[in-house]
């Protein structure tokens, strides 16, 4: 075991800036996942009835406590994506020199072990400083001693991200270990397996925890509807993630024959990984579909109180909570999209000796340009309106059974059109890279 | 104490392997290879050369067929088992790839020790006298990326004889160098390997570096020519002289 | 090989007997067919009457009388000419090996007892083995650099002929084709 923690410190230390790139993004995520996890405790060990001055209120009672929790358990969802993005970044190289491991003589459980210590390494240095950042939040901000049970929760979150972070690569890495021949036999990489487990089991998790801590304490019946409303919201998420996958594949066949260079470039790209674009905008889809219900739904309680449906006192308190929700979802927003841009980074470094090798043969580098942004484009423009149509449709189910007035649409459907701006201006934040990529000296790399 | 004339370190007998759709690689090849001998084999690309080599070292096992290693069956070998053996008894070399970026030509070379539980001083103390007798030591605390492509493959040969294997398997060492810094390469493995008594698999396309090699075999659609002694030559061949050679490397 | 020009470069180094030479030839060009002192002797004629070379004297040092040379200035400007000059780019193929193929060849298709695949084969054994013989003749530490020169020559020109026996193994049922049915 000390063999393995001084290899995988060399391995650290002699990594090169791609590498510690992943490094930091990673330990990144691993902060904002603690963070998050320590304020949902904090928030979650609360008891009883208090006066807090933030929040306009909505930490005061423990119902809307719970809503609280459940929202910063919710803001999970995009950070695992992230996660997810950064384990594929550098994954192909990773893979390669694990391989090489296992040639020099090493054991499957050697190079797992050396691989999660690499991980769990990263992620404890983010937990450790989501912790110290957030007990000087605490020290400064709060006025009442934590109850023990919420020390024992921090140190539990702190302890658990990397401990989580290192079982996910474990797993992940089952495949890649197996064979010591990996970067030999394999043409073009295969799909990393990283990524989806990390997005999928952090998912599966948070989900339960979201819909036990909803149905918690009610009645079978009164249980049936948030769970439908959970379920119904993972539904159009996953629909909207297959579209992007199933629509890249056809994308891919129709447009191979198209006779501009871009396209035709775009295109062969989309059928050779058509999941690719699915795994990198999971995140941004499922965001986008609670971001149309939530416009909708805010739009509809300023609608009633507007119409004096509901009480002009009550309706800070309402609107506040909105607020702070929407804040929510631009942070889940940012998280994605951050997650989108440096999946198209990854996309484009791993690919930099191709793109090299097209430079130097005469494509125009706009060609390249714009075949990378359509690469992105072409697939997201399905599924952002799938997710766009699941939005809506939740939100007129609920609007139905509750509203009183007329159900406002513009913001709801404007949102999706935003979203998808927004999502090709993060792909084109990555476009300055591709200068760099293209130098005819990335052709003598191997 | 001479295993020259008697059983082989290693034999293989009607290997089969057949990847995916691509038709057979192997089909019903036979090969031995004797303690401390160097051994060639040549062929066309997709020959089954590499094939041939991967199975020898358990690196991937046979569909059919059986490769004997002393008194064990390799093919039947558990993964970790053959792991530990490739680890302890062999040594690998490819056409490039097998360093690992990340770390020093000096901490490559230890590596197996290393990874064997060996001590960081001790395994960096025996890596370094490795490095020295295939000259480069001067590249010691250079990454593999910092390093011409013959001074990382004379890195990657040392790695694969710190631990004083029994086997060396080489999967075209000189195929991504120059002829001149090629013939270095060659000429430091063959020496390295006499010396010690270790034993040496050699892939090559190429019949000049081929001609390191005391004994070679061809490979044709997966099956293996003995390659015949000419008549004329046979006196004088030096294949006859190279084991005396590697006899006193066996008793020092 | 022009041996005239060998010898003429020898000399240029300093004066020299002709025993001298032919074991100063021997010594560089270990893998050519050594000189007969009788091909020194005619060929050191040769050069004196060119007047590419010249007596120098004579010593005795107690056994025969040994005649010394020396290159003369012509003769310097003969060797700086013929060291600038290319060879001809082998325009014919004059191998015994290629001949013998083609003849196999025909022969074969004529009915006649020849086997094109079988002499290759054979040949390309022997090719081998000598390129083995070569390289450990290279490889060996105390090898001087002449002897590294020769015998990387010579190995690259019998690989050159092993490839080419290679691609015509692969082209016999092709060629054998061609010949029956023209």
């Amino acid at each position: 075991m000390r063999a393995d923690a001084t290899l995988a410190w060399a391995l650290l230390r002699g990594s090169d800036r791609r590498e510690w790139w992943r490094t930091s993004l990673t330990a990144l995520g691993a902060l904002l996942a603690t963070f998050l996890g320590l304020a949902a405790v904090t928030v979650g060990t609360v008891s009883g009835h208090t006066q807090v001055p933030y929040g306009n209120g909505l930490l005061d009672e423990a119902g809307t406590r719970m809503g609280v929790v459940v929202a910063l358990l919710g803001l999970l969802i995009p950070v695992l994506g992230f996660l997810g993005q950064c384990a594929r970044l550098g994954a192909v190289h990773r893979d390669r020199r694990l391989a090489a491991l296992r040639l020099a003589g090493a054991t499957p459980a050697q190079v797992r072990r050396i691989a999660a210590l690499e991980s769990g390494f990263a992620c404890l240095a983010g937990a450790v400083l989501a912790l110290c950042g957030f007990v000087v939040l605490l020290l400064a901000a709060t006025h009442t001693a934590r109850p023990p049970l919420a020390w024992l929760g921090y140190a539990v979150v702190t302890l658990g991200v990397p401990a989580v972070a290192v079982l996910v690569s474990v797993l992940a890495l089952r495949r890649v270990v197996a064979s010591p021949l990996g970067w030999v036999r394999r043409t073009r990489p295969e799909r990393s397996t990283t990524g989806v487990a990390f997005t999928a089991a952090g998912m599966l998790a948070i989900g339960g925890a979201v819909a036990a801590l909803l149905i918690r304490g009610s009645s079978a019946s009164a249980a049936l509807f948030p769970l439908a409303f959970v379920a119904a919201l993972a539904l159009s998420g996953l629909a909207a993630v297959s579209v992007a996958g199933a629509s890249a594949k056809l994308l891919g066949k129709r447009l191979a024959t198209s006779s501009r260079p871009a396209v035709l470039i775009a295109a062969g790209r989309l059928r050779m990984d058509p999941w690719a674009a699915s795994r990198t905008h999971a995140s941004v889809l499922l965001v986008t579909v609670v971001a149309v219900g939530f416009m909708g739904l805010w739009q509809l309680t300023r609608a009633q109180t507007a119409a004096g449906v509901i009480l002009a006192e009550n309706a800070d308190y309402y609107l506040g909570g909105y607020h702070l929700t929407g804040l929510g979802l631009l942070l889940a927003l940012a998280i994605s999209l951050g997650a989108l841009a440096i999946g198209t980074a990854e996309s484009l470094t791993t690919r930099r000796r191709a793109l090299a090798a097209q430079a130097a043969a005469g494509v125009p580098r706009s060609v390249l340009r714009r075949a990378l942004l359509l690469e992105t484009a072409l697939p997201l423009a399905p599924a952002v309106l799938l997710a766009g149509v699941g939005g809506m449709g939740l939100y007129a189910t609920y609007a139905s059974m509750m509203a009183t007035v007329a159900m406002p649409v513009v913001l709801p459907l404007l949102t999706p059109l935003l979203v998808y701006a927004i999502c090709l201006l993060a792909a084109a934040a990555s476009l300055p890279l591709l200068r760099r990529a293209v130098r005819p000296a990335e052709l003598r790399h191997e | 104490m001479s295993t020259q004339q008697g059983a082989p370190l290693i034999a293989a007998r009607d290997l089969t392997k057949t990847y995916g759709r691509t038709g057979a690689a192997l089909r019903g090849a036979c090969v031995e290879l004797a303690a401390g001998e160097i051994l060639a084999v040549t062929g066309a690309s997709g020959s089954g050369k590499s094939t041939l080599l991967h199975c020898l070292a358990g690196i991937v096992t046979p569909d059919e067929g059986a490769v004997v290693y002393g008194q064990r069956r390799l093919d039947q070998l558990s993964e970790a088992d053959r792991t530990l053996l490739r680890r302890t008894d062999f040594g690998v070399v490819f056409q490039f790839g097998q360093l690992i970026p990340e770390l020093t030509a000096l901490d490559n070379a230890a590596l197996p020790l290393l990874l064997a539980g060996t001590s960081r001083g001790q395994a960096r103390e025996r890596a370094d006298a490795w490095l020295e007798r295939f000259g480069v030591r001067g590249q010691a605390e250079l990454r593999p990326g910092e390093m011409s492509g013959g001074q990382a493959q004379r890195v990657a040969l040392a790695r694969a004889l710190v631990t004083e294997p029994k086997a060396v398997f080489a999967d075209e060492p000189t195929g991504a160098l120059d002829s001149l810094a090629g013939e270095q390469v060659m000429t430091a493995l063959v020496h390295t390997a006499r010396e010690a008594g270790t034993a040496v698999l050699l892939v090559t396309h190429d019949a000049q570096t081929a001609a390191y090699a005391d004994r070679e075999v061809e490979l044709r659609d997966g099956t293996v020519l003995e390659v015949a002694e000419a008549p004329d030559l046979a006196e004088t061949a030096q294949p006859t002289e190279a084991p005396q050679v590697t006899e006193a490397g066996h008793e020092g | 090989m022009s041996t005239r020009h060998v010898l003429l470069g020898l000399l240029a180094t300093g004066p020299s007997h002709g025993y001298d030479l032919k074991r100063r030839h021997d010594a560089r060009f270990p893998q050519a067919r050594p000189l007969a002192y009788g091909q020194v002797y005619t060929t050191l004629q040769r050069l004196v009457r060119d007047g590419l070379a010249e007596v120098e004297g004579t010593d005795a040092d107690g056994g025969p009388e040994r005649t010394r040379y020396r290159a003369t200035d012509e003769g310097a400007r003969e060797l700086a000419d013929w060291l600038g000059r290319i060879a001809p780019p082998a325009p014919f193929v004059t191998n015994e090996i290629f001949a013998k193929v083609v003849v196999a060849i025909l022969t074969a298709t004529a009915g006649a007892p020849a086997d094109p695949a079988a002499y290759l084969r054979d040949q390309r054994a022997a090719h081998k083995a000598r390129m083995r013989e070569l390289t450990a003749v290279k490889a060996n530490p105390d090898a001087d650099l002449a002897t590294v020169l020769s015998a990387d020559y010579a190995l690259h020109h019998l690989d050159a002929d092993l490839r080419w026996m290679t691609t015509t193994a692969g082209r016999l049922p092709a060629l054998t084709q061609e010949i029956q049915h023209p």
